[in-house]
């Protein structure tokens, strides 16, 4: 005959069911009157120093950036509330970013981070101090964050309408990132004739065709046709508006 | 308490000194004050708030873990060594043997929190450190009542502490997935979403949010509400009678 691995539940004794039962619904109940729990936004903690975070990551600062991004990321994003990024702390939102740039200088997360997604925000005072964060990093590491920087001269040209502070930015791309693409060192050419100085622009314009620099024949092409079109319109007027400003 | 019970409840106690349980709590608590210490040397600022901070965080896991393990080999040297079928030979009822080794895990596991929240003593305000170590100690009786009856259940170390982890990380972890269940950002209307949401609050009616156990702000932060830690001891109390009765009906039904 085959023995059950398990005895009827009559083997219990009463007193053991009874027990099971009324702790089990003691527990269910007190756990169903109590207040459901409710979501609080945390404010956004000071970053550790570089130096900190360096000695704690074992010897894997780039996992403990990685993290520490994915933490600020989520950080709008806390367990049943989310927080519109317009009301972080952008300081110490730039201070986390700098920091998690200063313990893996190689990543581009942060700066895409700051150029992409909090100085998206509709404030222009936040949107432009991304950029100057952007700015900052980008003295540290002109070649490799070039495009960044690129992205907030466009953004503050064209969203603040602020074209000085993009010659500004596209002035330091053109200085300082020698590796930049063509494009970006040439942005600030542009700007300068949006911004009406078309000798500054027809000299800079010149001098970029003669240095040899661009070397794709139909970006010589393109470059050449608009130094004429600059040193026709800088004979036959004076300095006139920006392109911007046409419709 | 029985006579007999209180004699089995001697007995683990007597066999987790005799398994250099103590030496091994002291190792774990000089280890992680060690560790600490270093915490304090490399923080810049609030030196001795990152070093409480880390002391205590470790030494509730590091403490959870051990008296967790004790329960669990204990019992499954009881199964194997075949120390059971002869106390189950004895006049002895099934009740006393499960509620005579409670005793004496619950015994331990006081033994355990008041140990490693001694070295607290010199950081922590005294109602905090009392406090934190009342917490500690009404968690690990949890941990132990649950490892107890995950080990009579399961037959088996490695299923019964495999339950036993994730318990304990799901409780600690239950407010806040209740509270990213019932605001997603997304998909609140689906079938999958409210299926979820409705598991989710069920698991909540039976565990504990263990999450508002034994944490470390009251230590480095403010003292808790007496009347918060009251509540978490009652909860704990009425948990672990729970856990005894399942570990009991259990035990009851099984044919050795």
């Amino acid at each position: 005959m085959k023995i059950s691995l398990e005895r009827p539940v009559a083997a219990v004794p009463r007193w053991v069911l009874a027990l099971l039962a009324a702790a089990l619904s003691l527990q269910v109940t007190w756990q169903a009157l109590q207040p459901r729990p409710t979501a609080r936004a945390e404010a956004l903690g000071a970053p550790p120093e570089p130096a900190v975070l360096r000695t704690a990551a074992l010897g894997e600062p780039i996992g403990l950036a990685q993290l520490l991004t994915l933490y600020l990321q989520a950080f709008d994003n806390q367990p049943g509330i989310s927080i519109p990024f317009l009301e972080l702390d952008y300081p110490r939102v730039a201070a986390w970013l700098g920091t998690i740039l200063a313990i893996d200088p190689v990543g581009q997360y942060p700066l895409l981070m700051a150029s992409q997604i909090y100085a998206q925000v509709p404030d222009p005072a936040k949107q432009r101090e991304m950029c100057e964060f952007v700015r900052r990093e980008f003295e540290h590491e002109p070649d490799r964050r070039w495009r960044w920087l690129a992205h907030c001269a466009v953004m503050i040209k064209h969203r603040l309408g602020d074209t000085r502070v993009a010659l500004a930015y596209a002035d330091a791309i053109t200085e300082r990132a020698r590796n930049a693409s063509n494009w970006a060192r040439q942005m600030r050419i542009f700007m300068l004739e949006d911004l009406g100085e078309l000798e500054a622009a027809t000299v800079l314009l010149g001098g970029l065709l003669e240095s040899g620099e661009v070397t794709e024949p139909k970006e010589i092409y393109f470059l050449t046709e608009r130094l004429g079109q600059l040193k026709s319109a800088g004979k036959s007027s004076p300095a006139t508006g920006s392109r911007q400003a046409k419709p | 308490m029985d006579s007999r019970i209180a004699t089995i409840a001697r007995y683990t106690l007597l066999e987790a000194l005799r398994t250099r349980l103590p030496v091994l709590v002291l190792a774990t608590l000089l280890a992680l004050l060690a560790a600490s210490f270093f915490v304090e040397t490399i923080a810049v600022t609030e030196g001795a708030r990152f070093q409480t901070s880390f002391y205590a965080a470790g030494v509730r896991v590091a403490a959870v873990f051990i008296a967790a393990m004790v329960v669990l080999v204990s019992v499954t040297r009881d199964f194997d060594d075949k120390g059971l079928d002869v106390v189950l030979a004895l006049d002895l009822p099934r009740s006393h043997y499960v509620l005579g080794k409670l005793a004496g895990f619950l015994g331990i596991a006081t033994l355990i929190a008041v140990a490693v929240a001694a070295p607290l003593a010199w950081s922590a305000t005294a109602p905090a450190l009392l406090q934190w170590t009342i917490s500690l100690a009404v968690e690990l009786a949890i941990v132990v009542a649950l490892a107890l009856f995950c080990v009579v259940t399961f037959n088996q170390l490695t299923p019964a502490a495999s339950f036993v982890l994730a318990f304990y990380l799901l409780a600690r972890s239950l407010t806040a997935i209740q509270l990213m269940s019932a605001q997603p950002l997304s998909g609140m209307d689906t079938l999958s979403h409210q299926v979820i949401r409705f598991v989710v609050d069920a698991l909540a009616l039976v565990m504990p949010a263990l999450d508002a156990w034994t944490q470390t702000a009251w230590l480095v932060n403010q003292q808790a509400a007496w009347s918060a830690v009251f509540q978490v001891a009652a909860l704990s109390a009425l948990y672990v009678a729970l856990l005894a009765a399942a570990t009991m009906f259990d035990f009851y039904r099984k044919n050795f």
